[in-house]
């Protein structure tokens, strides 16, 4: 399982402690506490709702504003409505993951790693999004919906259903490959020349970050869209 | 050998798609300029391509995981 040992091996997956049979890393660590940063963040910014906004709520409402914007020029005003907040939270939570990475000393102090630079995270997002798409199918569309699978002509079929199971094997390794790959170069110039140059690096992954996050979303809403949507 | 034959299939499928993205994307800055006013669909529609073509070079990685010694 050559495959295997190289996740495990990469710098996060160092077992902390176990609670009972499950093994602890740092990405798990990590994850729990962006969920937490998440909650606290969205409990305080709902507190009190004034109708003029202020401070933590102003800020909250302008992400939202964009991000629904965004949804209702990919999918229409009904589909954002109904699917922009499962959206909305992957493109939030996949953003914190990130940036996690940029912290300092993440992925070398035990309990801090980007929690998207392991393949495990990525790959439970994306059974997450693989499923939600046939279910919100099913629900749009009832028996008919897997009627599309024999569209265009009934022997595209076997096609078909390996074009719905690599949509899940790509988005998580875009994902995973992204991240992975973004902190490696970041340790790696920190290795050659510590002082100033990674910079450079950190600046390009902030963009990185954000483009990636972005791209999950979008390609979830696509493939949600594409699920419910009329053409079949 | 091992060695060199991962480094070949990441570096290697890093051509197709890097040539790729840059025609996409030239051709995509090309539109924007000539016509301001589409250019939020032109991007979402770019970054969904780019997004795509990049998907090729994630399997050369995969790959490359995959037969590491």
């Amino acid at each position: 399982m050559p495959l295997f040992s190289v996740f495990m091996a990469s710098s996060g997956g160092h077992v902390l402690f176990n609670i009972g049979p499950f093994a602890v890393n740092s990405y798990m660590t990590t994850m729990v506490a962006i969920t937490i940063v998440i909650a606290v963040m969205g409990i305080l910014a709902g507190r009190n709702i004034k109708t003029v906004p202020s401070g933590l709520q102003n800020v909250a409402e302008a992400l939202l504003e964009m991000l629904n914007n965004f949804l209702t020029s990919l999918m229409g005003p009904k589909g954002a409505r109904q699917y922009g907040p499962l959206l909305g939270t992957f493109f939030i939570f996949i953003l914190f993951c990130n940036y996690s990475g940029l912290l300092p000393m993440s992925g070398h102090l035990p309990g801090l790693a980007a929690p998207t630079s392991t393949l495990s995270v990525t790959a439970g997002l994306a059974i997450i999004v693989f499923f939600c798409t046939h279910i919100f199918g099913i629900k749009e569309h009832g028996m008919h919906y897997f009627g599309h699978f024999l569209k265009p002509v009934a022997f595209m079929l076997p096609l078909m259903i390996i074009e719905e199971l690599v949509r899940p094997l790509s988005l998580s390794l875009r994902l995973y490959g992204n991240i992975f790959g973004e902190e490696t170069v970041t340790a790696q110039i920190f290795g050659l020349v510590p002082l100033g140059v990674p910079i450079v690096m950190q600046a390009l992954s902030v963009l990185m970050g954000l483009v990636q996050a972005g791209v999950f979303m979008i390609l979830a809403a696509v493939y949600i869209s594409g699920a419910t949507g009329e053409s079949h | 050998m091992e060695h060199l034959a991962v480094a070949l299939a990441i570096g290697i499928s890093t051509i197709g798609p890097g040539l790729g993205q840059g025609i996409a994307a030239s051709k995509a800055f090309e539109g924007m300029a000539r016509q301001p006013e589409a250019a939020g669909n032109i991007r979402t529609s770019m970054i969904l391509a780019l997004a795509f073509m990049e998907a090729l070079t994630i399997y050369g990685l995969l790959i490359a995981f995959m037969i590491m010694p």
